[in-house]
């Protein structure tokens, strides 16, 4: 898994890497699993931004903290939670989907006729997906926590712009080097997990139709279990 | 699942399951945009935010304790957050050093005279504040060094729970069962049930019931005695206005003296008058001595009359003597 994951990264580094045909798998691996849930995507993130925002700031007021409500709720959003979404989002929607695919081309022997024929299964089959997936993962996490942010302004402030000095004072408080770089790095893992997991898992799985569905659901299973991993080892390095 | 699963186009062997997209790189290459163009706005925004574009102020403000100081709060004024805790140090001579960087914007609210304080509260994080009472004072210079002053509320605990912990303990000590006050309160219990017996109070203070007793006793007598008392005053002032009556009344003692005092003076003048004659009669006895057969005829008559005045004498002190009753009886009797 780890070496698959390393050389994907290799030859999504490489501009070689990059043809008309692997531009055109990434490009529809982006369009399936961020363009075409975009609108969806964008409704449920403010519904459940707004929700969880105002449930934060009720809490908050009630136990007489109103002035930690908005950090505490763009914390809670930006760095946990829309992510945490869009990983869970994408895994079900996007990791079942390219799990499967994998795994049925390993066990009809398309990858093979691949290479028999000179190209590199891995260069314009496999890495194309996990870098559309990464790609989607961070385009979808960033659409999330702009989201995010301006329902945490108006939770707090309603339509009134003059609480954006205090509001940018806050952002200024919580986001600084440590956490952004943190924030970034969690979703390109959340993004290569999302796809490079199901991936390994199917190649692994012996070529026998029947257990087709045994491999997609190994897959899935390690998928949950790392981004469960990834998403503690950051509250961990943040809190701990 | 998606609708229709992204697929490969280079192997033939692959089965065409989706119809060919219009513009499908345009759309990934914008959404790349957008999501490069989000991410270089939140990262630009952050860092206007922690104030990269502005130029600063440093301040050193020095403690003894940066207990509860982290890198990246807030110094206030006046509620508003005018500058951000950059870095925290120990000195050389054990002391802290807080570096806190103030934007130019806000160092106008810092002057020389500026106080800063340290609080740590009970909830929520420690606050720096500062506090500059005279804003027309020069303002404070780039790098100025202050003392922080700390006020800490957890500070106060340990002292309170100790002075809490000594007055329980005084406490227990004198609600023991063989405490003083337990003592007291249970003779105060015994002279509360001694006063409430018999003998009450008075037995109490007199130390005993037969004390008691007689004193109540002495007291029934007194009151007696009083009562007879009055009898004895009632029947004496009786007497004293008989007395009055019987001296200074119409007819009485007074009256009648006083007439007799005048029977005596008209008596004693009718003696007079009688020693006058006697006296006349003396000289004529002096001249009838001389012609002495002549006289005794003359002195018969003489001596009746002197006989006759001293018999009214006499029955008129009699009468005098009859009327005075203290002559008799010179004592009052007290019934």
């Amino acid at each position: 898994m780890f070496h698959f994951g390393a050389v994907a990264l290799v030859v999504a580094a490489s501009p070689s890497a990059y043809d008309r045909e692997t531009r055109n798998v990434m490009a529809k691996q982006i369009y399936f699993t961020a363009l075409q849930v975009l609108p969806g995507f964008i409704l449920v993130a403010t519904l459940g931004c707004f929700v969880v925002t105002r449930a934060v700031f009720s809490v908050a007021t009630a136990y007489g903290f109103t002035e930690y409500a908005q950090d505490l709720a763009m914390r809670v959003l930006v760095l946990d939670l829309v992510p945490l979404f869009v990983a869970l989002f994408v895994a079900l929607r996007s990791g079942s989907a390219i799990g499967t695919e994998v795994v049925l081309m390993h066990i009809n022997g398309e990858l093979d006729a691949l290479h028999r024929r000179g190209a590199d299964p891995l260069r314009h089959a496999l890495v194309p997906r996990v870098i559309g997936s990464t790609i989607s993962v961070v385009a979808l996490t960033t659409v999330g926590g702009a989201i995010s942010l301006v329902l945490a302004y108006l939770g707090v402030y309603g339509m009134s712009p003059w609480g954006l000095e205090d509001f940018t004072h806050s952002v200024g408080q919580i986001f600084d080097s440590m956490t952004t770089f943190g924030l970034g790095l969690k979703s390109l893992l959340f993004g290569l997990a999302v796809a490079v997991i199901p991936i390994t898992a199917s190649l692994d799985t012996p070529r026998i139709i029947r257990l087709a569905p045994i491999g997609v659901l190994n897959g899935m299973v390690r998928l949950f279990l790392t981004l469960t991993l990834i998403e503690g080892g950051s509250l961990a390095v943040r809190y701990l | 699942m998606p609708p229709s699963a992204p697929s490969s186009e280079t192997p033939s062997s692959e089965p065409v399951t989706t119809a060919p997209i219009r513009h499908l790189e345009l759309k990934a290459g914008l959404l790349l945009v957008l999501t490069a163009l989000l991410i270089f706005s939140y990262i630009g925004y952050v860092l206007y935010a922690r104030g990269i574009f502005e130029g600063t102020r440093d301040l050193v403000l020095v403690t003894d304790n940066s207990e509860g100081v982290l890198v990246g709060m807030d110094l206030t004024f006046a509620g508003f957050p005018i500058g951000r805790v950059r870095r925290i140090e120990l000195g050389d001579d054990g002391q802290v050093r807080i570096r806190v960087s103030v934007p130019e914007k806000d160092a106008r609210w810092l002057r020389v005279t500026s106080v800063f304080t340290m609080e740590r509260a009970l909830v929520g994080g420690t606050r720096i504040r500062a506090f500059s009472g005279q804003l027309t004072d020069p303002p404070l210079p780039d790098g100025a060094v202050r003392p922080v002053l700390r006020g800490d509320a957890t500070d106060e605990l340990p002292r309170l729970l100790a002075n809490a912990r000594a007055l329980l303990e005084n406490l227990q000590k004198l609600t023991a069962a063989d405490s003083s006050l337990g003592h007291s309160l249970a003779n105060v219990k015994s002279l509360t049930e001694r006063m409430s017996g018999k003998g009450g109070a008075l037995a109490v203070a007199l130390g005993g019931e037969e004390n008691a007793r007689k004193v109540v006793a002495s007291i029934d007598r007194a009151n007696k005695l009083l009562d007879s008392m009055t009898g004895v005053a009632a029947r004496l002032d009786q007497t004293l206005v008989k007395a009055d009556q019987r001296v200074f009344g119409s007819d009485g003692v007074m009256d009648g003296t006083q007439k007799a005092v005048a029977q005596l003076n008209a008596a004693l003048g009718d003696a007079r008058e009688s020693l006058k004659k006697v006296d006349a009669v003396l000289v004529d006895a002096q001249k009838i001595s001389a012609n002495a057969r002549g006289a005794t005829d003359g002195l018969a008559e003489l001596r009746a009359e002197v006989d006759a005045s001293l018999r009214r004498v006499t029955g008129l002190i009699d009468e005098i003597n009859r009327k005075w009753p203290f002559k008799r009886d010179v004592e009052l009797k007290l019934p």
